[in-house]
């Protein structure tokens, strides 16, 4: 996990800072040099360096004043002090001033490269320690989610002020866009954070098995209810509850959940005792409710009892700006999971992956770089890595035709289509549209296609 | 056509500098080709007793045929760049020059009775390593791997003189061109 890791060397001689940084380049870590300390602090504050070589004598600002800024600036970051006159007093001030080491050169190489990959070692481990925890324990907050969209922004500043409600809250996208992950982000944000949150899949289980998941059943309620068990609901009192995919239930569950929601309050299966609970509920679907309320599949009293804030999260084409920032985020994150260390991905492979529809939404990005990843051989993501994504054209998928769309903007969008997943190639593309090249390129000429 | 070239200093064994350039050439394909280069007495720091590697890859970078791909030198030489005490070698990350220094790979060195048999076995690793960098390739965290650092001979010793799988996959990629 060395290409994640930037260093910074700051040393007023040239040849020490090149020197020191093409040594570090080649152990795989993005180094950059500064000579002098204030050209340090610029590049500090544009970037975040996992480690500080600093050179203790430099004019102007000398390497313990550069130090203590940089600190100011970013407490996380190990610095080391180099100098070529050891003296005690010097080392005794930078540890004071919370340098992490302190060496004398000219150095080892063994002792640098030690020193090097403890700190790095430290650091990977933190960072690996922070995504765990996050993946356990599910405490996803509203400000991990990673977007720079006007209309998903729109959506967390929804989520962070209802919060702290108990109104129900009807969360609606495609499957893969994250539903979940705002349920659990809106519940972290409100006064519940520290009360249970029980997530409950409706499609996942059959209409009499959720019945008794939902609610629980007394003792004896069917065959093999050897005792009495508190289902979800109970379960949840106090904290939140969060039904997905609540378009699935049966026209039976929708009554019960119906009362839950009017009365706060329910009967075990089996039993006719009523059990009072105080549960926020959070649900989410990926069909469209209106709709099937329209075809009569979903009551419209509980559609009106479940949508009274109403969160709609777009779809990953909807939003592609943030295509780039998903895909750097799962890069870094499955980096420590899959033990790999790849550096970035490459123009061409975003270009890809911007160009690319993702019916499968967030998830089917996340997906597309776990792959890539393990086939990957270079340094960087390329855009072979993705070509997986240009074989499957969504097979299967209804294609919409957009509306008052005439012959000539068809074709243009057609042509262009295919001359970018060709690559450009005249030949290759002529033959997969089935036309001569030569009409190819008239028609090029015609709608001014830029190649 | 492009060739990869091996190149050794005045003061270098020939038979050293041969069994270095036919590992090479058995690990880079049959392009590679031998030259003689001038003394690297340019890059003595008399205060330190040992010569510059940077100033040494600048002169190479001059030095180059126009024909080279890359080119590898070795030499007698005691390396250092000024942060370390010293450098078994060092190459421009995908760049065009690299060197070698047998200095710290000979036995002798560590007052041990000379062993060619030893030698060659670290300088093919070393050549094998540079050669690597200058196709891009960094550092491997696989210890048996010849791209794995190593700041002692111990290590050189250590490391086996073949690309991990990881690595060799990366260094085809790069060499594809070069290869074929």
């Amino acid at each position: 996990m060395r290409a994640h890791w930037q260093i910074l060397v700051v040393d007023d001689e040239e040849v020490m800072c090149e020197s020191l940084a093409a040594w570090l380049r080649e152990d795989g870590y993005g180094v950059d040099t500064a000579s002098s300390g204030v050209e340090a602090l610029e590049k500090a504050q544009k970037k975040d360096y996992a480690i500080y070589f600093i050179d203790l004598k430099m004019p102007g600002m000398d390497g313990i004043e550069t130090m203590m800024q940089i600190r100011r600036l970013q407490p996380e970051a190990s610095i080391i002090i180099i100098t070529a006159y050891a003296t005690v007093d010097t080392a005794i001030t930078a540890m004071k001033e919370g340098a992490q080491e302190y060496i004398v050169k000219p150095c080892n190489p063994e002792e640098i490269s030690l020193l090097v990959n403890r700190i790095i070692k430290v650091k990977n481990l933190l960072r690996e320690n922070t995504i765990l925890r996050k993946k356990l324990t599910r405490q996803y907050k509203v400000h991990d989610v990673i977007t720079k969209n006007p209309r998903m922004q729109e959506v967390l500043r929804l989520c962070e002020e209802v919060a702290s409600l108990r109104s129900t809250v009807l969360i609606q996208g495609e499957s893969g866009t994250g539903k979940e992950l705002i349920a659990r982000a809106l519940r972290n944000a409100g006064d519940r954070a520290s009360k249970p949150f029980i997530a409950v899949s409706c499609a996942a289980l059959a209409e009499t098995l959720l019945e008794s998941e939902l609610f629980g059943y007394e003792k004896g309620a069917f065959t093999g209810a050897a005792q009495q068990r508190r289902g979800k609901f109970e379960a949840a009192d106090g904290g939140t509850i969060f039904l997905d995919e609540i378009g699935d239930i049966s026209p039976k569950l929708q009554v019960d959940l119906l009362r839950v929601l009017q009365d706060r309050s329910f009967c075990r299966v089996g039993g006719s005792e009523e059990v009072k609970v105080d549960v926020r509920v959070v649900a989410a679907t990926h069909v469209n409710l209106q709709q099937a309320v329209a075809e009569g599949k979903f009551r419209e009293d509980l559609y009106y009892r479940l949508n009274v804030i109403q969160i709609r999260i777009p779809p990953l084409r909807e939003r592609r700006e943030d295509i780039p920032l998903l895909a750097d985020h799962f890069l870094e994150r499955l980096s420590h999971e899959l033990g790999k260390d790849i550096a970035g991905i490459s123009e061409g492979a975003i270009k890809i992956l911007m160009d690319y529809n993702w019916p499968g939404n967030v998830r089917e990005l996340e997906n597309a770089i776990e792959r890539a990843m393990v086939t990957c051989h270079g340094p960087k993501l390329a855009e072979e890595d993705f070509s997986f994504l240009l074989e499957v054209t969504a097979p299967g998928q209804p294609w919409n035709v957009p509306p008052c769309m005439s012959m000539n903007e068809m074709e243009r969008i057609l042509i262009m289509a295919t001359l970018q997943r060709q690559r450009g190639n005249i030949k290759e593309s002529a033959a997969i549209l089935g036309i001569d090249r030569s009409t190819l390129y008239e028609k090029i000429k015609k709608y001014n296609i830029p190649r | 056509m492009r060739y990869l070239y091996v190149g050794g200093t005045p003061e270098l064994d020939r038979q050293a500098l041969q069994e270095i350039r036919a590992c090479v050439a058995g690990e880079f394909g049959a392009r590679v080709r031998e030259m003689e280069l001038p003394g690297v007495e340019f890059a003595f720091d008399a205060e330190r007793g040992q010569y510059g590697s940077i100033p040494v890859l600048d002169w190479l970078n001059r030095l180059c045929p126009q024909d080279a791909l890359k080119l590898l030198a070795v030499t007698e030489r005691d390396l250092f760049i000024p942060v370390l005490t010293f450098v078994f070698g060092q190459a421009q990350l995908g760049g065009r020059a690299g060197v070698v220094s047998l200095a710290r790979l000979r036995q002798e060195f560590y007052g041990l009775p000379r062993n060619d048999a030893v030698l060659v076995r670290r300088a093919h690793k070393e050549a094998m390593h540079e050669t690597g960098h200058l196709f891009g390739l960094v550092h491997c965290a696989d210890r048996r791997c010849v791209m794995s650092l190593a700041t002692s001979v111990r290590q050189i010793d250590a490391k086996e003189a073949v690309f991990c799988a990881p690595c060799k996959a990366r260094l085809r990629a790069q060499t594809q061109e070069f290869v074929t």
